[in-house]
Parts: C-alpha cells; sequence; structure tokens
C-alpha cells in the first residue's frame, strides 16, 4: 500500500486540472444569472452600425428587464465563416442576422427557427414582396430588416462637362454604353474612363439577364441562364473594356467591397456599379457632383432592376427561448423607438411604417438615397426568393472566372463554359 | 500521507532509490505537469486530424451530416479541378523563389553581423523584428498598401523610371510581392545561422589565414561544410512553413487569390472550398494531400542530406 495515498492525491489533482480546464470551456449554458434570460445576438458591419445596435439592445433591455442581450460583431466574411462554425457545432447564436444567400441553406439544416409560430412577432407592416424573400418551403424562417437596390453611381458634373446626356429612367444598355464611350473618349473627364467594368459582378449580370426575361435561378432551383447567355454578356464587357470605354483588369481586381478601392472611389472612371446603400461613401471623394441613376433596363423596356431585401434577422432553431428571441426581433423591425435609432444604418427600413417615420430624418447623401428608392416604389416586380443551398461561392467564383478573361488567359466562352459547369456541380444539379 | 511518511527526512526525492514507489510517484507528477500539453495535444491537435482524415472521405457541407463518398474527394482534386493544379503550381512557385533567397539573405546577414562589434544586440533586434510582426494580417494589409499602384514602392520605383503600375495587380508581381514579405522575415533563420557560425572553431579560419586562403575559399572550404547542418535545419524547416503560407496572400488578394488566380495558393483555396464554399471534406482531403506532399519534400531533402550535410563527429567526412 505504499505510494498510495500520494497516488490518489495526485489522481485527484489530476482530475482537478481536467474539470477545470472542462468547466472553463463550457461556460455560459445560457441560462445567465439571477434567473434572467439570456439572448446571444451576433451581426455584422461597421462601428457605426454597432453603436446604434447597442444604443437599441439598451431600449429592449430597459423594457424587459428580465432579458440579458449579448451582441457581437464582425466583418462579412468574419461573420460568414464564424455562423458557419457555429450553426455547425449546433451552436448558433439565439438571433442572427442574416443574409439572402443564408436563409435556404440555413432554413432547410433545420438551423433556424420557424418564426411563422410566433404571434409576438408582428409582419403586418412589413413590405409583402421582402417578406416572402424569408419564406422557405412555405415557413417564414428570416424577416427582411432593409431593402437594397442597384444603382449607377456618377459624377454628374464630370458627365455634363463631358456633353454625355445624362442618365434617365428608361435607358437600355446600348444607351448605358454608348454614354460610356463619350465619356471616355471626352477630354473633360481627363483620362478617367467612362465605367467600372460590369463583367466581374454577378450582381450587375443579374440584372442584364431580367432585362431580358431570364434570372440567375429558376423557381425549381435550377441555374436560369446558359453558357451562350454568359458567353454574351462576357463578350460585350470585354468589347467595351477592350474599345477604353470600362476600366481595364489592374482597376477591377483591386476591388474588394469597399467604396474606396472601386475604380470610382479611386478617380479612375466616372461611374460605378453598385449597391445603393454604401453610395455614401462615395460623396467625401467625389463631392458635389455625386448621383444615382438606375441600371439601365432590357432593350425591349424589360427593368431589371428589382427591390432586394439586404439583409434579415432570424433565430436558432435551438434556442432555448424561442418567445423571448421573437419579442426582440419584433422589437428591432416594428418599434418606433427602435427604428428612430437604428435610422437607416441597416439600408431603407422594410417596415413601411418605420420608413416613413425614419425618411425624413435621413441626413445628408443617405436622403439621397431613400429619393432615388422612392422613383422606383410600386414599379418594380417582386424580388426573386432566396438563392438556392449551394450558390454560397458562385459570387466569387464569378468574379473569378471573369478575372481569367479579363488577364485574357480565357476567351469569354471558355470561363462561361467554366462557370457553368462550377455553377452545376455547386448546385448538384 | 504514508508514502511520505516512509522518505528520508529531508523529502528529497532519492536520486537512485531504484525502488519502485518513489519512480511512480515521479512519474505521476510529470503526468500532472504534463497534463495541460496532453489534453491540449489530444484535444486540439489529434482529435481534430482525426476527424479531418475522416472527413476528407466525406462530402460534408457544415450544415447536414458528413456522407461517406471515399477517395470522391481526392481523385476529384487530382483529376477534374484545374483550380486545385493552379494553386500547387502557384505555391511550388512561391516556395521556389521564396526559400532560397530567404535563406541567402540571412547568411549574408548573418555573416556580416558576425563581425561588427559595436551595437550588436541592436542590429540583431532590429533585423529579427520582421520576424517577429511579419506574420501579422496587419503587416500583410501594409504591404498590399505599399505595392498597390499609388503606394508607396510603386511611387518609388515609377521615380527611378521602372514604371510597374502597381504589383497586386499583375499577375506576374503580385506573387512576386507576396515573396517579398517572407524574404523579409529573414530574421528567425539568420539568428540560428549566427549561433552555427559561432560554433565554428576559430583556429580552422586562422590555420587557413596562415596558408593563404582567400575569404571566399574560406568561406566554401570552412563556413559551408561547418554550418552545413544548421543551414540544413533551416531550408527544412523554412521549406515546410513555405508550403503552408496563407496570410500575405489572403491580405494581398483580399482573400480572393487575385488577379486571375496569381496568389491563390494552396492554404488559400483550401481555406476557399472550405469556408467560401462548404466543402469541409473536400478542404480536408487537401490539408492531408499537402501534409503527405511536405512530408515527402522533407524525406527527399533528408536523404539528399547525406550528400552534403557534414556533422563534426563524422570524422571522414568533416570540412576540407
Amino acid at each position: 500500500m505504499r505510494g498510495n495515498g500520494t497516488r490518489t492525491s495526485l489522481a485527484l489533482a489530476l482530475v482537478l486540472t481536467l474539470g477545470g480546464t472542462l468547466t472553463g470551456c463550457g461556460g455560459d449554458g445560457g441560462g445567465g444569472s439571477g434567473g434572467k434570460v439570456s439572448l446571444r445576438f451576433t451581426w455584422w458591419g461597421n462601428p457605426d452600425r454597432a453603436a446604434r445596435t447597442e444604443e437599441a439592445v439598451k431600449l429592449f433591455e430597459q423594457r424587459h428587464p428580465d432579458i440579458d442581450i449579448a451582441t457581437s460583431f464582425a466583418g462579412f466574411d468574419t461573420y460568414k465563416a464564424k455562423l458557419a462554425t457555429q450553426a455547425a457545432g449546433g451552436d448558433a447564436p439565439d438571433v442572427m442576422q442574416l443574409d439572402y444567400r443564408q436563409i435556404n441553406q440555413y432554413a432547410t439544416s433545420g438551423i433556424l427557427l420557424n418564426l411563422g409560430e410566433h404571434p409576438e412577432l408582428r409582419t403586418s407592416e412589413i413590405d409583402k414582396g421582402l417578406l416572402a424573400t424569408g419564406v422557405v418551403d412555405g415557413k417564414q424562417y428570416a424577416l427582411p430588416v432593409a431593402r437594397g437596390t442597384e444603382t449607377v453611381a456618377y459624377d454628374a458634373a464630370l458627365w455634363r462637362k463631358a456633353g454625355v446626356p445624362e442618365p434617365t429612367l428608361t435607358w437600355t444598355w446600348d444607351d448605358w454604353a454608348d454614354a460610356m464611350r463619350k465619356l471616355s473618349a471626352a477630354k473633360a473627364t481627363q483620362g478617367r474612363v467612362g465605367s467600372t467594368d460590369p463583367g466581374q459582378s454577378e450582381d450587375v449580370f443579374e440584372i442584364w439577364l431580367r432585362g431580358r426575361g431570364k434570372s440567375l435561378y429558376t423557381k425549381d432551383e435550377k441555374l436560369g441562364f446558359t453558357a451562350d447567355d454568359l458567353t454574351r454578356y462576357w463578350e460585350w464587357c470585354t468589347k467595351l473594356r477592350e474599345e477604353g470605354a470600362v476600366v481595364p483588369a489592374e482597376q477591377t481586381t483591386q476591388m474588394d467591397g469597399t467604396v474606396e478601392n472601386t475604380p470610382l472611389g479611386r478617380l479612375k472612371s466616372v461611374s460605378d456599379f453598385n449597391w445603393d446603400a454604401p453610395t455614401s461613401g462615395y460623396a467625401p471623394i467625389v463631392g458635389e457632383g455625386l448621383k444615382l441613376a438606375p441600371l439601365p433596363v432590357g432593350e425591349d423596356g424589360t427593368p431589371g432592376q428589382y427591390f432586394k431585401p439586404s439583409m434579415f434577422f432570424g433565430a436558432s432553431a435551438k434556442t432555448a427561448h424561442p418567445k423571448q428571441a421573437a419579442q426582440f426581433i419584433d422589437f428591432l423591425l416594428n418599434d418606433k423607438k427602435a427604428g428612430a435609432i437604428l435610422g437607416a444604418t441597416r439600408g431603407i427600413p422594410a417596415n413601411d411604417a418605420i420608413r416613413q417615420d425614419v425618411l425624413p430624418k435621413l441626413e445628408g447623401f443617405d436622403q439621397v438615397v431613400s429619393t432615388y428608392q422612392k422613383q422606383f416604389e410600386g414599379k418594380f416586380e417582386d424580388p426573386p426568393p432566396a438563392p438556392p443551398k449551394g450558390d454560397a461561392s458562385l459570387q466569387t467564383t464569378f468574379s473569378r472566372d471573369y478575372d481569367q478573361v479579363s488577364y485574357e488567359r480565357m476567351s469569354p466562352r471558355e470561363a462561361a463554359e467554366n462557370y457553368i459547369t462550377e455553377a452545376k456541380a455547386e448546385l448538384r444539379q | 500521507m504514508t508514502a511520505t511518511a516512509t522518505r528520508p527526512p529531508d523529502a528529497a526525492p532519492p536520486a537512485t532509490g531504484g525502488k519502485r514507489a518513489p519512480k511512480r510517484e515521479r512519474q505521476g507528477a510529470a503526468w500532472v505537469f504534463l497534463s495541460p500539453w496532453v489534453l491540449g495535444a489530444a484535444v486540439l491537435t489529434l482529435l481534430p486530424m482525426a476527424v479531418s482524415l475522416y472527413l476528407s472521405f466525406t462530402d460534408y457541407d457544415m450544415f447536414d451530416a458528413p456522407r461517406w463518398i471515399g477517395f470522391r474527394n481526392y481523385t476529384q482534386m487530382f483529376t477534374e479541378d484545374p483550380r486545385y493544379w493552379r494553386s500547387v503550381i502557384t505555391t511550388l512557385t512561391y516556395v521556389v523563389i521564396a526559400v532560397p533567397l530567404q535563406l541567402l539573405l540571412a547568411l549574408a546577414v548573418a555573416i556580416a553581423l558576425k563581425s561588427v562589434k559595436r551595437g550588436k544586440g541592436f542590429y540583431r533586434s532590429a533585423f529579427y523584428a520582421p520576424s517577429l510582426l511579419g506574420a501579422s494580417m496587419s503587416i500583410a494589409l501594409v504591404w498590399r498598401a505599399i505595392f498597390n499602384d499609388g503606394g508607396s514602392v510603386d511611387n518609388l520605383l515609377s521615380g527611378m523610371g521602372i514604371d510597374i503600375g502597381g504589383w497586386i495587380n499583375k499577375p506576374g508581381w503580385a506573387i512576386l510581392s507576396v515573396a517579398l514579405l517572407t524574404i523579409w522575415q529573414f530574421g528567425a533563420p539568420m539568428v540560428i545561422f549566427l549561433a552555427g557560425l559561432q560554433q565554428i572553431p576559430a583556429e580552422l579560419y586562422e590555420a587557413a589565414a596562415v596558408d593563404g586562403a582567400s575569404w571566399w575559399r574560406q568561406f566554401r572550404s570552412i563556413t559551408i561544410p561547418m554550418l552545413s547542418p544548421v543551414l540544413f535545419f533551416n531550408l527544412v524547416l523554412q521549406m515546410i512553413q513555405a508550403f503552408q503560407v496563407f496570410t500575405p496572400a489572403f491580405a494581398v488578394s483580399a482573400g480572393k487569390g487575385g488577379p486571375a488566380d496569381s496568389t491563390l495558393v494552396y492554404t488559400l483555396y483550401l481555406y476557399d472550398r472550405g469556408f467560401t464554399a462548404s466543402h469541409m471534406g473536400y478542404a480536408s482531403a487537401m490539408a492531408w494531400a499537402l501534409l503527405l506532399a511536405i512530408g515527402v519534400v522533407t524525406a527527399v531533402l533528408f536523404r539528399t542530406s547525406r550528400a552534403w550535410v557534414f556533422y563534426a563527429n563524422d570524422n571522414n567526412e568533416g570540412a576540407r
């Protein structure tokens, strides 16, 4: 029996070390302290959005002293990867901000709560067409927070100096291309070319496609276009690039999602395609002349543009407090005070009543964005349903394949066929 | 406490006790002290490795349960994915440029520093600092900024009449800027070289000098052979690291591996498959292929080392 005591105490110490490590890992089981319900809420965004969100969260906590909201946020790419990892580990946050392209995947994988079953969450004031984008298999898995639409942001002062007619509500893609050629050729633009190369953007391609009566995806979640369509689009872009009407590959490749690194933001072009929400970022760079024009319509007048939900809120199917999660989302979307605090930080609100409240109070270029959206009210077709599962990486694939075209490593035809092959593999078709 | 009572009063562990109980006690203590590491290795390294090996034979999108598909990921990788091979070639290009240049620079600076008399500490820290900083994302972002068109390096070069118009947006130049970032971090191998240089007996050089050997002759016949174990060590280490390069390529290309996939190094493509495209099974298969490739390259290096690495106790094949 010699040495037994020591051995026991050593074993004990080991168990304690182990135990300590393990409990250290699994800290907050969700219960929270003092009988409070604790919810985790995560989103992506910038510091401004963070400050306003925190303020709204504080107001909610004041009204619901029994609910505690723990928040965290990150940049979009980081957020996306982190959320996917959390969701895979069965540890998705109770309430989360979601992207259009995540809805289908998360809903069909059983990660999202069916919010339609929660009467605490009112949806009566949210635009019907937008609301439908959060529906998968007949269930409301996510709620649109705000809406955005694409735009051509341009320097109207230079445009006028160059003597090119300004964009109209019904300009066609041919009109657009003509304007770009003239802008590039004009002396007044001082060597700047007409536009960003639309070839790298799947978003612009979608509008172009819709203008021809097609779509990225069909209703039964198949690809809505062929290699011929994409080849035609990329050949057209390539021609414009070779003519010098749009920027060369060296400019396109520097785009990283920020306004500052777009050709217009770098003062290399006179106009740029972008979503309307971030265009306020051009204001300090471009100055007074900055204006927003709609995207061109198809040659037969078919508009391709639509209001797209800029982001959603959803709740975890595994949350221990579905009722409180629904209450919190309801507060963020429908409460007037919350609406006033949040303003347009997530885009122009999808809630009709809040939008009426918020719009007049917007400042600076946000006001221009809201006026821009207003002219389309009731004129756009409904947005397409959430993209099918598997499409997550196709946006990147699209711009990568076009990179091969603009650096002349592949013909538009080869690259288009590449893309179609990859897209079909991703969509498992 | 019966055990401690049997010990000598001074309670020092009997060094040559030879009895079983104390030995076991010491083993026990060792395990207690090792436990954080053992635990870390098991939970954070071995378990994930096992899982990754399993996943590499499955189709796993992180949401639905993994589906067993055998070697499908591997065959797809080797036979159907041109982008995979592009990433392999990009990585090899990078390794071939970055590793030799980095080691050369490290060796040159180490030799120069060896004879520096004053401010030794300062120079060593100054050259070593990039190795500490260089792996960080922030430095990589600075790199992106200074090699961009309109960035300081680009401006400097165009001031000298060399107009490249930015490195990071030219397919041929972008990977070079990534390699430069690695080369710039030559501090770690340099410190090891310095240590190696100081091990070489001064008598060898004195004898050579007496015989009238030139600097070059001394370098070739004394420094290089005597330093060859250190050289080998650095080569293997830097090679292994270079195969796994990620951060600079990620930052310089804003995560995309562009322009035109020219900075799409292996691990960046792996990351893309895993986290952007949600093909964790495929990414795991890529990780295992990389592990095997590094293993093979290292084994080959060890093989060739017999021909050129001399250890001081190999009397017959010593420096000559």
